[in-house]
């Protein structure tokens, strides 16, 4: 709501305040202001003049000389606009004056010819071309006195104050609900007049009929012999200065009205009738209407149709229809104020994407109070500016329930939920700047709320009345007295305990969309399923949910290595997003150097590499060990990936991805992980277990072994560990070799073992008897040969 | 007999057998000293060694003359050998030790090494500067005793909007453009629905004080400011004596928490179907101190968190009587949070993980 300072001091006086007092206060105990700026940006230097002269300019074609009368003196003034001509009244920019956008008026020689000033266009005031339709200068109405202050004469010269609103108070949709809202703030005299109506002797004799429970009210007069014109400047530039294009008298006197009370208002053309009725309708599915933006509206059922019985001509609360619109021939008109069902309206104009300000108003409820103040009021003015007569009566349907709304709220409910120690005789005035009339009884308030009033319907919303006008500021800074023990659940301390373990091994955290395109969606992920897609995306990009973080960590790498990031070593805790759950999932990426040397060698980064990285947080996790059994899946390289369980569960994969899945994206070599987040909270061990620490040194032996190149080494380290549970501390592979001296499909493979005995030192013959027994149990189970 | 060599003539010529031995092996003291100092390695010095103190070196064939030398001179004869071939030791392993430690040095002087060259990349990786501020969050309020509490991001209209006192059709809902799934299921533009579930799990009896972080969504086209998805923490306290200054006092204290123990803040009056009343919060600027500048355009202010009374209508709706029960709410964006912190220009930086924007945050 844009609020003319002109306006409003109509009804509130603002002696005294300065512009950016009201506004701070404003903002502080009502609305935020989001703008406070002159209607017109220019200080001083513009006057009137009239043009006494005029002639072609010699040496340039599109220019004219004009003798301009400024009052004081007669002035040579070069204009390049067509329209200008002798004897019009214009508005002069005085050398030294600045204009919107900062030009400064200058004397100055145009071809040779001394030119004192500058004849102005609207738009050169300032003023936006959404406003006004004309080219050249802005001619001004013969009355206009030579000399005197252009912008004064124009009604120009007002400051605007912008309020960013919110939905509730639909009362300062209205100037008469600013100016009870500024004088509550400043605690200063309203005054809002009466409006002042004469009628002639003729009758109106419209019938109006509501056959929807979507049209509360409807009220309506009619005026004829109406002359069709400009409005008056100062309703002109009110209605500019509130955002509003003038249009003529009767529009502008609507939308004027509707400024004013919040209630809008339509003007028909009474003759484009075809009956004397006004039906109001649900509108039939699929049902066709023009609206005066000249487009078909296709209609639905909830909609209201306003009728003249036999067609329709206006959709209720959001727009008039083309055919009955007020033209510069219309003689006699009908004037509507009526009522519509908020969510009726909200649901038409938002399917039609139709924003009116009278939808806006309708939709956040309108005060019924104001709906046949604002019809005779319109009436008036129209009658006065538009020199028409008003027909005698009003006819009306009027279902409004009538009556004081009371809400009780006690000194004591009010201090307990604010915090405060606020006295009676202070919320007295509370309410009494507000103009609310109320009861006391033992410091029990019961308050008549007005209908302008709609958002007040609870004693919380007294609260806020009074906290508000009180200023919330001046309340105390204390903590809430619940007690309670504060803490973080078992997978809030996970998810910290794997940010931290993860960015201590130099990975870093990614965050990335969840919304993503929908057709690479089950890239990366183990199982395919079916999307959670958003029925109205917001791009192809944005689209489904994704169901590994992985999706957008392998973009945010591509994103790196395009700006020639060389270590790109990620993680990131997202979801899979099912129909049915959102799992957490540990996303893991890395690709390029790990622990980079630069000027000496680093060891290559690869699927052992990110192994690493997962062992370390296993055991930063205190997690039992984890077996890799080799798998293969689309987008992953056929031989390098690798499903991860413990405990026998999949708990998720990890895999180098595939190069012709990478390289169209600019990478290589890239080697990422999944793990399910859910599973490693289940199998995390609630606290460390402790053992002895033996004090006898272990005795370490190493076998060479000869299997075919497809035995897991992990399959082998098992068969050890089951024939000797007790003595095998740790078994490491330390050499792998296939080649030339190794029959073809052979692989040796070297492991160390470290036997200890907890209750002595091993004797070398147990040793050796251990070994064998391994040995033999290798070669029994995956046919290795002891070399 | 044959000539006699030069050293035994020298030990009959004079009489006092045992003065001339001293001199003697001063002299030959004198040499080796010379001697030494021509020495270059160990090899040198091993020989040098042979030549001094070996089976052929002189003080060795002196000893062979004791035999000869009456039974009382014979103590003080030995007694001279034997301290010669101590000191001459004394000499040699002394000079040992030098050449060890200049080969040592020398040795050492090859490892010489560049301090200046960069050491291997060891350097920590990063936590997200949002869940940093969020981790900077939850441990001030869990300080506070709160419970943390989170929730689907796939929600119903019911939790994300109608038990949040915002029906279908109500303008409130332009507030929050929302992505739907389809005409039930949507994604939550706000963490709210997680207080209504905690609410309803509690059943209304016992008080409620818990801050609820996660992930929400608007439907908003992404550019500096605006970012159709964001991370948000939602807090909120009912019990039967919570007030609107305890809100205050909260919210100050998070206040100083982000941005700095000097700030202070200001509660405007705003609306949210949820809260009644419903203030917006402003911390003083931190780029002027609150005397108006660019950043805060010339208020003074800058807006972090939207807050207020919980709506008697909610609480109803969530199990809790409102004649017994009411409580606070407040809601932070933490992308608004960093950016004002750290004066980060754009949004999207958050999304887009540049590690030369992430590594800034280690």
């Amino acid at each position: 709501m844009k609020v003319s300072l002109t306006w409003l001091n109509n009804y509130v006086s603002l002696k005294g305040i300065k512009p950016e007092e009201l506004s701070q206060a404003i903002t502080l105990r009502s609305q935020e202001v989001e703008d406070l700026s002159p209607l017109v940006d220019i200080e001083e230097g513009v006057t009137i003049g009239e043009v006494t002269g005029c002639r072609p300019h010699e040496e340039a074609e599109k220019l004219s000389v004009c003798t301009v009368d400024t009052g004081e003196k007669k002035r040579t003034i070069v204009c390049g606009a067509d329209n200008v001509a002798e004897g019009q009244k214009v508005v002069v920019a005085l050398p030294g004056a600045v204009l919107a956008g900062g030009m400064e008026i200058r004397e100055t020689t145009i071809r040779g010819v001394h030119s004192e000033g500058m004849i102005c266009s609207l738009s050169e005031l300032g003023i936006d071309e959404k406003y006004h339709q004309e080219e050249g200068i802005h001619v001004l109405d013969p009355a206009a006195p030579i000399g005197s202050d252009a912008l004064e004469y124009l009604a120009f010269n007002d400051t605007v104050l912008e309020l960013d609103l919110t939905p509730n108070r639909a009362d300062l949709l209205s100037m008469h609900g600013v100016a009870y809202e500024v004088a509550a703030i400043f605690g200063r005299n309203l005054s809002i007049p009466d409006p002042e109506l004469i009628t002639s002797e003729q009758a109106n004799t419209v019938e109006i009929e509501t056959q929807t429970e979507g049209c509360q009210s409807y009220y309506g007069r009619v005026l004829e012999e109406a002359t069709i014109g400009p409005s008056p400047r100062w309703m002109q530039a009110r209605l500019i200065a509130a955002g509003i294009r003038p249009i003529n008298n009767i529009v502008d006197v609507t939308n004027y009205v509707m400024l004013e009370t919040g209630q809008p208002l339509h003007a028909f053309d009474y003759d484009a009738l075809r009956s004397d009725r006004i039906v109001v309708r649900d509108a039939r599915e699929g049902e066709s209407f023009v609206t005066l933006d000249e487009e078909a509206r296709t209609l639905k059922a909830g909609d209201v149709l306003i009728t003249d019985g036999e067609r329709p001509i206006a959709l209720g609360g959001v727009m008039g229809g083309l055919d009955t619109e007020v033209t510069s021939s219309t003689r006699s008109i009908l004037l509507e104020a009526a009522t519509f069902d908020p969510a009726r309206i909200r649901r038409t104009s938002s399917r039609l994407d139709l924003k009116s300000e009278s939808s806006m108003r309708f939709e956040r409820g309108v005060d019924p109070q104001k709906t046949r103040y604002a019809l005779d009021r319109a009436a008036a003015l129209i009658a006065i500016y538009a020199s028409a007569a008003v027909r005698d009566g009003v006819q009306n349907v009027d279902r409004h329930a009538r009556g004081p709304r009371d809400v009780t709220l006690s000194l004591n409910t009010l201090n307990k939920v604010l915090g405060s120690n606020y006295e009676a005789p202070a919320v007295r005035d509370v309410f009494n700047r507000l103009r609310f009339p109320y009861d006391e009884e033992d410091e029990v308030f019961t308050v008549h709320v007005p209908s302008r009033r709609q958002d007040v319907n609870t004693y919380q919303d007294l609260i806020e009345e009074v906290g508000r006008l009180m200023d919330y500021n001046a309340l105390p800074d204390t903590l809430p007295t619940t007690l309670s023990i504060g803490g973080l659940s078992s997978r809030q301390k996970l998810r910290r305990h794997l940010r931290r373990t993860l960015s201590g091994l130099g990975l870093f955290e990614t965050m990335t969309y969840s919304l993503r395109d929908v057709s690479r969606i089950d890239d990366l992920t183990l199982e395919n399923g079916k999307p959670v897609e958003l029925s109205k995306p917001l791009s192809r990009e944005h689209h489904a949910l994704v169901r590994t973080p992985l999706h957008g960590m392998v973009d945010v790498a591509a994103y790196n290595r395009a700006r020639k990031q060389e270590s790109i070593h990620l993680f990131e805790i997202g979801k899979q997003y099912t129909s049915e759950a959102e799992r957490e999932r540990l996303g893991l990426l890395m690709s390029g150097p790990y622990h980079h040397h630069r000027w000496r060698p680093t060891p290559p980064t690869d699927f052992f590499t990110l192994k690493g990285v997962i062992e370390a947080l296993r055991q930063a996790l205190n997690l039992p060990r984890f077996h890799y059994e080799a798998i293969t899946l689309e987008n992953y390289h056929p031989h390098q990936t690798a499903r991860i369980y413990c405990k026998g569960k999949s708990i998720g994969h990890i895999g180098k991805l595939h190069p012709e899945y990478v390289e169209p994206q600019g990478l290589e070599d890239v080697y990422v992980a999944e793990l399910d987040i859910e599973s490693l909270e289940a199998l995390q061990q609630e606290d460390y277990t402790y053992a002895p620490v033996s004090p006898y040194p272990g005795v370490r032996r190493d076998i060479a072994l000869l299997v075919d190149d497809d035995v897991p080494a992990e399959a082998l380290k098992d068969s050890l560990a089951s024939v000797m549970p007790d003595r095998l501390q740790s078994s490491h592979v330390f050499d792998v070799y296939t080649g030339e001296k190794i029959e073809a499909g052979k692989k040796s493979i070297a492991i160390r073992l470290t036997l200890a005995d907890p209750e002595g030192t091993l004797r070398s013959e147990d040793v050796d008897a251990l070994i064998a027994e391994g040995v033999e149990a290798l070669s029994r189970e995956h046919g290795a040969q002891q070399r | 007999m044959a000539v006699p060599a030069p050293d035994r003539a020298f030990l009959f010529e004079k009489g006092r057998v045992s003065m001339d031995v001293n001199e003697r092996i001063k002299a030959l003291e004198e040499k080796l000293i010379e001697a030494l100092k021509k020495v270059e390695d160990h090899n040198d010095l091993q020989q040098t060694k042979a030549e001094f103190l070996g089976k052929k070196a002189e003080i060795s064939q002196i000893m062979k003359h004791m035999k000869d030398l009456p039974e009382e001179e014979r103590p003080a004869f030995g007694k001279a050998i034997n301290e010669g071939k101590q000191r001459f030791s004394e000499l040699i392993e002394r000079k040992r030790e030098e050449i060890r430690r200049r080969e040592l040095d020398q040795k050492l002087k090859q490892e010489r090494i560049d301090v200046t060259l960069d050491a291997p990349d060891y350097t920590p990786g990063s936590v997200h500067i949002i869940h940093r501020i969020v981790e900077e969050i939850e441990d001030l309020f869990i300080g506070m005793g709160y419970r943390i509490e989170e929730g689907p991001e796939i929600e119903t209209d019911e939790y994300n909007f109608e038990r949040l006192n915002i029906p279908k059709d109500h303008p409130a809902r332009d507030m929050q453009d929302t992505l739907y799934i389809d005409g039930e299921r949507l994604l939550r533009t706000h963490t709210s629905p997680v207080q209504v579930r905690t609410m309803l799990r509690y059943g209304g009896g016992e008080p409620v004080k818990i801050i609820c972080p996660g992930a929400v969504y608007r439907r908003d086209d992404d550019d500096a400011t605006h970012s159709h998805q964001f991370y948000q923490i939602e807090g909120l306290v009912v019990d039967e004596h919570t007030t609107m200054s305890d809100l205050k006092g909260t919210l100050l204290r998070v206040a100083r928490e982000m941005f700095g123990s000097d700030r202070e803040i200001r509660l405007r009056p705003s609306y949210f179907p949820f809260t009644e009343p419903s203030v917006e919060v402003d911390v003083t600027c931190a780029n002027c101190d609150g005397d108006g500048c660019g950043v805060c355009k010339q208020s003074g202010y800058i807006e972090i968190l939207g807050a207020g009374m919980v709506n008697n209508a909610v609480l109803r709706m969530s199990g809790y009587d409102p004649e017994r029960y009411q409580g606070f709410a407040f809601g932070l964006g933490i992308e608004r949070i960093a950016m004002l912190r750290y004066g980060i220009e754009d949004i999207r930086h958050f999304y887009v993980n540049d590690l030369r924007f992430n590594r800034q945050f280690t």
